[in-house]
């Protein structure tokens, strides 16, 4: 990587026309740094240099009848005396290009004095220039140390922009321009990607990638000016493609009518199909309720059917089988399953979830008979761990506010944090176990009516992989006048046990954080915060 | 009444004390008035030639009401097994045999959900459970035998299992548990073969009313003539050379004795199964065995004689004067033992678990400190120097469970489930 990034360094050119009246002489004598470059052969003349970075400098080039008398007269900025003048440091170290027209670049630049204003790609047919606000800025140490940096400036970046159509790959010239209006050029090879590969890069870059300043700030600071949407557009087009043929297999008996659908979405754990079937299947009363098993891992396809068949036949229960091409997301998954539910009662239900009480599948379904709809439309449970104590009580909505000056930036930042109420509370608190409305219910345990689902157009599928999805329903529901209920009903929750956990998905969390900030900061702003909100939504009298 | 055992393995292509259980319940079943028995055994690729191509299950060796089950790719994790189409077979012949009781003797390579299945798939038989160790409470083995310090287990939970398997999360440990219970809530009855077992499956949550000691019988072939040795120095191990049998014990106390100058005497091993043990104990007892072999016969202290066929136990019993149970766990039961005794041979085992409960300390054996090299040295030193000793406690012996004894325990347990149905 140093080997890489140094050999692209240094070459840059720049086109800046000639001063009028240079006298080389003169410029020599004013700048004897200068001087020394020429005679070690660094530069062929002063005029070359001053071209490349005399004037950007300021220095001077004439001394129009010679020198006054008794003053000191600046011929260079402080602080650069010193130096031998130099090209800034830079790089184009990648761009990627996927078959759906998704558009990576990543590099770096020493733009500590001289900051970078675009990063433009001319490429035979098209050209793009992405800003260096909508630029994500990483610290990289490797090019430090090849520019001999002190690294305490984000020389890194990368940047991406979704072009939603098919673009021609070949060679390209990359253009850093700097404030200045110095152009560093590259010339560089756009390199074909797998759509899907390209945004699990990015979202793996960007919750490991090394951050000037707090990681999350930083992430959601640069993701917030443009990428965050960009990538959301690009992983909703991942989305549709992956959903659009999933393979559906039933495991029913026949002439059965049940009345309410669990839907589960799997991740890369197939034993908690049976497992989690096994623990609900010992509840009196499930006969009357489907299940609808969405596995988004392609790879453990096979492993879902084996294990489908072999609970249809241990439990007797009905399952319905989706299995898609690639890696859909929850929300998007989810979605797909509630349209093939044959039911009015959706239970979205994590794989990891499984009941803490006996009577719980008759209690649901009693719920649904003695609660008002208002309080039926969408609610969630009471979900614990496995030391007993209490995992979710409902969730509620923080700011969380970094000042300006901690990210180098003008304005402050705030991002949104969901928090549960109640985690690992003793399992009795009579307060957390209060039937009530609350600002969101996670996504681990959501019942709600279909009607009402299908009304608020399901989960948002703007939510990379999974995370905020949940509360984002729960607050369209709540902005519809109609917030979700908490219930005392008891399942388990072995958080984030019951599937895979990789960097790429705590990237995705990132950008949906930032998605979610975007939607929701004004409506939280306006008596949604804390562990007691008070907006008239959620006032008991109101349901 | 029809009765189906289903056990892991039969005995005559894996040797081990639960399917010799089974086995032997099976032929004392066919003894007993109105009662149909039918043997349901597992197999694996341990025996390849058993395999017939798409068969799920098979008979065995053209003998009336013996089957395979043909396991393969069990996973131990969660013990179950991942093929539909062998659920299907087990299912076929579930109503194919249409038992009253089922019984399955040890549900490992078959799988603790074809619990929940058989249940599903004969709702009117009953279904009778034993254990054999606490596999269904313990994920290392069910030896409850902790990993971390090789101390014995009391309680499981998912911080401890945890502990003794780390790559497992508590979550997974607690998901077990209740993966476990959720399939042992289809059981009628339990039986065990200690008493103490059902102390621990009582702390574990199930209900001890449920439960039936039944001690594990055999028949076993008559002693063989013997001249009656000047002294009683030889001791003999029987079992699997696997950890928690404890050979490692048993040669480290060797080592202490040879080094005491102790009198003469032998330890006969005779076993086999090394491929299961530790690779760290499987190379701690082959060096031990190969550096003895270099040694001058005379100086020899230690003989490995691989592994029996039942027919041989007379004569390698009749080559030892005391017999070792020098295992590191709770050794349910020590079938070893009822040999021993069956042979005149008193015992000399571990102070814990199954030996404890059955070795009467100075009547019929002698009990050592678990897992204490010295302990077992002296007591060995004792048993070969300690004047009429050995007589006093071949005098103790009592005859242990015969087939016949065992299989009155299991139908009074069959009676019982059926009760629970009634």
């Amino acid at each position: 990587m140093k080997q890489r990034a140094a050999g692209k360094a240094n070459k840059a050119a720049m086109q800046p026309a000639p001063e009028q009246g240079f006298d080389e002489q003169t410029y020599l004598r004013l700048n004897p740094d200068v001087l020394m470059a020429v005679a070690e052969g660094k530069f062929q003349s002063g005029r070359e240099h001053y071209e490349h970075y005399g004037r950007a400098e300021g220095r001077l080039a004439t001394t129009p009848g010679g020198l006054p008398r008794d003053r000191i007269i600046i011929t260079a900025r402080p602080g650069q005396t010193q130096e031998v003048p130099r090209a800034p440091h830079a790089a184009v170290d990648y761009v990627y290009l996927s078959s759906a027209g998704g558009l990576y670049v990543s590099g770096w630049v020493d733009d500590s004095l001289d900051r970078l204003e675009t990063v433009e790609l001319y490429v035979a047919g098209w050209s793009v220039a992405f800003s260096a606000a909508g630029l994500v800025r990483v610290m990289r140490p490797d090019a430090d140390e090849v520019a001999k940096l002190r690294g305490t400036h984000a020389t890194g970046f990368w940047g991406f922009i979704y072009a939603a159509q098919r673009l021609p790959l070949g060679k390209c010239n990359a253009v850093l321009r700097l404030k200045s209006g110095v152009e560093l050029a590259f010339i560089a090879t756009i390199a074909p990607m797998d759509d899907m590969a390209l945004r699990d890069l990015m979202l793996k870059g960007i919750t490991t990638a090394p951050y000037l300043g707090p990681r999350y700030f930083a992430a959601s600071a640069a993701l917030g000016e443009m990428i965050g949407e960009q990538l959301a557009d690009f992983n909703r087009m991942l989305t549709r493609r992956a959903v659009s043929a999933p393979y559906v297999e039933r495991f029913h008996q026949p002439g059965r009518t049940p009345k309410a659908s669990i839907i589960v979405c799997l991740y890369g754990k197939p034993d908690y199909l049976p497992l989690q079937i096994a623990l609900f299947a010992r509840q009196a009363g499930m006969e009357a309720y489907e299940f609808i098993y969405v596995s988004n891992s392609p790879e453990m396809a096979e492993a879902m059917q084996r294990c489908a068949r072999i609970a249809h036949l241990t439990y007797g229960l009905d399952i319905t089988l989706i299995l898609l091409s690639t890696n859909a997301g929850f929300a998007a998954a989810n979605n797909l399953a509630a349209t093939h539910a044959r039911t009015g009662r959706l239970l979205f239900v994590n794989p990891d979830v499984f009941p803490k009480e006996e009577e719980f599948a008759r209690r649901h379904l009693a719920l649904l008979q003695d609660w008002p709809t208002v309080r039926t439309d969408l609610f969630g449970a009471a979900l614990y761990y496995d030391d007993g104590t209490l995992m979710h009580g409902g969730m509620y909505l923080e700011a969380d506010t970094l000042p300006g000056f901690a990210l180098g930036r003008k304005q402050d930042s705030t991002i949104l944090r969901v928090e549960h109420y109640g985690k690992g509370a003793p399992g009795e608190e009579p307060d957390l176990l209060r039937c009530r409305p609350v600002p969101a219910v996670t996504g681990a345990f959501i019942s709600t009516e279909r009607g009402w689902f299908e009304t608020l157009d399901g989960f948002s599928e703007d939510y990379i992989f999974g995370h905020y999805e949940d509360a984002d329903l729960c607050l369209r529901a709540l902005e519809a006048g109609r917030p979700a209920w908490m219930t005392d009903l008891r399942l388990y929750h072995l958080e984030g046990k019951g599937g895979v956990h990789l960097a790429l998905h705590e990237g995705a969390a990132t950008v949906n954080r930032v998605l979610f900030t975007n939607s929701w900061l004004e409506l939280a702003e306006g008596g949604l915060l804390g562990v007691a909100p008070e907006h008239p939504a959620l006032r008991e009298t109101a349901s | 009444m029809k009765v189906l055992i289903v056990t892991m393995y039969h005995p005559e292509l894996v040797r081990g004390g639960s399917q010799q259980v089974a086995y032997e319940l099976f032929q004392g079943l066919k003894q007993a008035p109105g009662v149909e028995p039918v043997l349901l055994c597992s197999t694996d690729l341990n025996s390849p030639a058993m395999f017939k191509s798409g068969a799920r299950i098979t008979g065995f060796d053209q003998r009336e009401n013996e089957f395979l089950f043909l396991s393969h790719d069990y996973d131990h994790v969660w013990q179950r097994l991942p093929w539909p189409r062998q659920a299907e077979a087990f299912a076929g012949f579930l109503r194919r045999i249409r038992p009253d009781v089922v019984h399955f003797n040890h549900f490992m390579t078959i799988g603790i959900d074809y619990l929940t299945l058989t249940r599903r798939v004969l709702p009117d038989a009953r279904i009778v459970f034993t254990a054999h160790e606490f596999l269904t409470i313990c994920a290392a083995e069910g030896h409850m035998l902790r990993r971390t310090d090789n101390s014995l287990c009391e309680k499981a939970s998912q911080v401890r299992c945890h502990q003794c398997l780390p790559q497992r999360p508590p979550e997974e440990m607690f998901l077990r548990e209740q993966w476990m219970r959720t399939h042992l809530a289809v059981v009628d009855y339990f039986t065990v073969p200690s008493r103490f077992m059902i102390d621990v499956f009582a702390r574990w949550g199930l209900d001890t009313a449920r439960f039936r000691h039944v001690p594990n019988g055999q028949d076993m072939l008559p002693r063989v003539p013997e001249a009656v040795p000047a002294r009683r120095n030889r001791f003999g191990f029987f079992g699997q050379l696997v950890d928690v049998k404890g050979v490692s014990v048993l040669l480290e106390a060797v080592q202490i004795l040879r080094a005491a100058e102790s009198p003469p005497f032998v330890v006969e091993i005779n076993g086999e199964n090394i491929h299961f043990a530790s690779p760290e104990k499987r190379k701690e007892i082959e060096s031990f065995l190969e550096e003895e072999a270099r040694r001058p016969v005379l100086e020899q202290r230690v003989r490995f004689n691989g592994g029996y066929h039942h027919d041989q136990l007379a004569t390698r019993m009749a080559r030892v004067d005391w017999v070792v149970v020098p295992s590191i766990w709770w050794e349910i039961y020590g079938l070893v033992m009822s040999e021993a005794w069956h042979f005149g041979r008193p015992v000399i085992a571990s102070n814990k678990g199954g030996m404890a409960e059955r070795v009467r300390d100075g009547v019929d054996g002698l009990l050592f400190e678990i897992g204490d090299a010295h302990a077992l040295a002296a007591t060995m030193h004792r048993a070969m120097t300690e004047e009429k000793l050995w007589e006093t406690l071949e005098a103790g012996i009592t005859p242990p469970p015969s087939r016949a004894d065992m299989v009155q325990g299991y139908l009074a347990a069959y009676d019982a489930a059926l009760m629970v149905q009634a």
